[in-house]
């Protein structure tokens, strides 16, 4: 095999940056003298990036639907089965009394949410709402009968006010409920107005950093504003600075981190600006591709005399 | 960008509070890695429907065995030897059924069913709109002709980004054969596709 043909086969491991280091220099300088092999060199570069186009990202709603699934399952594996007979589950009401009333409240509240469709329509069942319940097993009972044993889900209206802790205790739940974008928003919108106590606030910080809606996050980070000079949330908001893909969060971030800089006249102030926020700035700017966030960044570093990559 | 950046250091402590029961820690690592996981099982499967029958199998077993997981490798690279063994035996067991290709029957004759699912840099690359039918078709073709192991390596490698001593980790062999099937896979792309590139 002469150099030419050994340095072709090696073209593609060249691309995938998988050669030793000496492999790799040996190809580098022959490709320098060979035309032939550059040219060979392009047509690799081109076959790989015509494997890139056929690449297949799933689609939103195929990931959504995949992960309520898995929470289903999940939950099933984890629900209690009550064997008791189908006499006892609803003529004798009493095992609801039983059971604590805040479980209840949660079951009714997200249940209906997590099983949305697996109701099953019993016609002349006049004792139980049909929409509201599903069957786990069945089996043969004695004298003929049988034995069904159902989960049922039944949705209720509860009502007080945010401090009450039951109350809060449902909607600190439901600010993470995955399957509803809707119910976070308006969720962590109400949350909001109790963000001095630290579980609400944790429950805001976790919205921010990890909920996948951008509303949701950005209400979040609405919330988190007065306390903007606290550790836990200067450090949220620089996680977002870095990592969240939505550029309108990223510039609210800046404008958080960075208040106290620069007043109305354009006078330069490095009030609280301490060093770890001049530092993710400067990794921003490393990074960053939207123009506008790159533009308010660089405003600030040049406020407080910071060059873009150094501090 | 992803919410990584300050993941992966929690890792460990989100795996050591899964395991003690907390759900939400059990999300948060599904959540890191569930994107990846659905697109390796769509590109490899070719149907959404196998892809998301591999999801749920892989983090269900997940989440049956985070017990017994020690750390003795990092958590993506157990999650990955689940997941390639479900995708090898679904591919293996099409091979014997021979229903290797995605073509469905359409009003204007064979279409590929993933041909209406979102295709990434679809929308940002201008020149997306130039690029041939035919040679994507050869493309698939020839992918398809791969056996399931050089498939995977490619698959791996080209779309997942991942080095070759991960991928014989994840796959339970050397660096070097998992090299071996690349460049089998690649050579044989390249012969597939040569008067078209």
């Amino acid at each position: 095999m002469n150099t030419c043909e050994k340095v072709r086969e090696q073209l593609s491991m060249l691309l995938y940056g998988e050669l030793s280091f000496d492999e790799e220099g040996a190809v580098d300088t022959h490709l320098e003298g060979c035309a032939e092999c550059r040219a060979a060199l392009e047509r690799e570069q081109e076959l790989h990036a015509a494997f890139d186009r056929v690449e297949i990202e799933p689609p939103a709603s195929v990931l959504w639907e995949s992960r309520q699934n898995l929470q289903r399952q999940i939950a099933a594996e984890h629900a209690p089965v009550y064997r008791v007979s189908w006499w006892d589950q609803f003529l004798d009401a009493r095992w609801l009394k039983s059971a604590g009333a805040l479980a209840l409240l949660s079951i009714g509240f997200f249940g209906a949410r997590m099983f949305p469709n697996l109701g099953l329509g019993f016609t002349g069942m006049s004792l139980v709402d049909p929409g509201a319940q599903r069957v786990r097993s069945v089996e043969s009972g004695p004298n003929g009968g049988v034995q069904i044993v159902l989960d049922e889900t039944r949705q209720r209206v509860v009502s007080g006010g945010l401090d009450d802790q039951n109350i809060r205790v449902l909607l600190l739940s439901a600010a993470k409920d995955p399957s509803d974008p809707g119910l976070r928003y308006e969720t962590v919108g109400i949350l909001n107005d109790r963000a001095q106590a630290t579980e609400v606030r944790d429950t805001l910080i976790y919205a921010l950093e990890h909920d996948e809606n951008a509303g949701v996050r950005l209400k979040a980070m609405d919330g988190l504003k007065p306390f903007v000079r606290q550790a836990e949330v200067r450090k949220a908001l620089a996680g977002v600075l870095l990592s969240d893909g939505n550029p309108g969060m990223r510039t609210q971030a800046i404008d958080l981190l960075t208040q106290g800089v620069g007043d109305s006249t354009g006078n330069t102030t490095s009030n609280g600006l301490d060093r770890d926020i001049i530092g993710t700035l400067q990794e921003l700017m490393n990074h960053e591709n939207n123009a506008y966030v790159r533009q308010r960044g660089e405003r600030v570093l040049q406020l407080v005399n910071a060059s873009r990559d150094t501090y | 960008m992803a919410h990584k950046a300050g993941f992966q250091t929690d890792e460990k402590a989100l795996i050591l509070a899964a395991q003690k029961g907390d759900q939400d820690a059990f999300g948060q690592l599904v959540r890191a890695y569930d994107q990846s996981v659905l697109r390796l099982a769509m590109n490899l499967l070719r149907s959404p429907e196998d892809a998301q029958d591999v999801y749920q199998e892989a983090f269900l077993r997940v989440y049956r065995n985070l017990n017994n997981f020690r750390f003795d490798c990092s958590f993506h690279t157990w999650l990955y030897r689940i997941v390639t063994n479900l995708c090898l035996d679904h591919m293996r067991k099409r091979k014997v059924r021979k229903e290797e290709s995605s073509l469905v029957e359409g009003s204007d004759g064979p279409v590929d069913r993933m041909d209406t699912v979102q295709e990434s840099r679809a929308e940002s690359d201008p020149q997306r709109t130039m690029f041939s039918g035919e040679l994507r078709e050869r493309i698939q073709k020839a992918l398809s002709e791969l056996s399931a192991r050089e498939r995977m390596v490619f698959e791996l490698r080209h779309y997942q980004g991942l080095k070759l001593r991960n991928i014989g980790e994840i796959l339970g062999t050397t660096e070097e054969a998992a090299k071996n099937c690349l460049f089998r896979a690649t050579q044989k792309m390249r012969v597939a596709l040569g008067d078209f590139i």
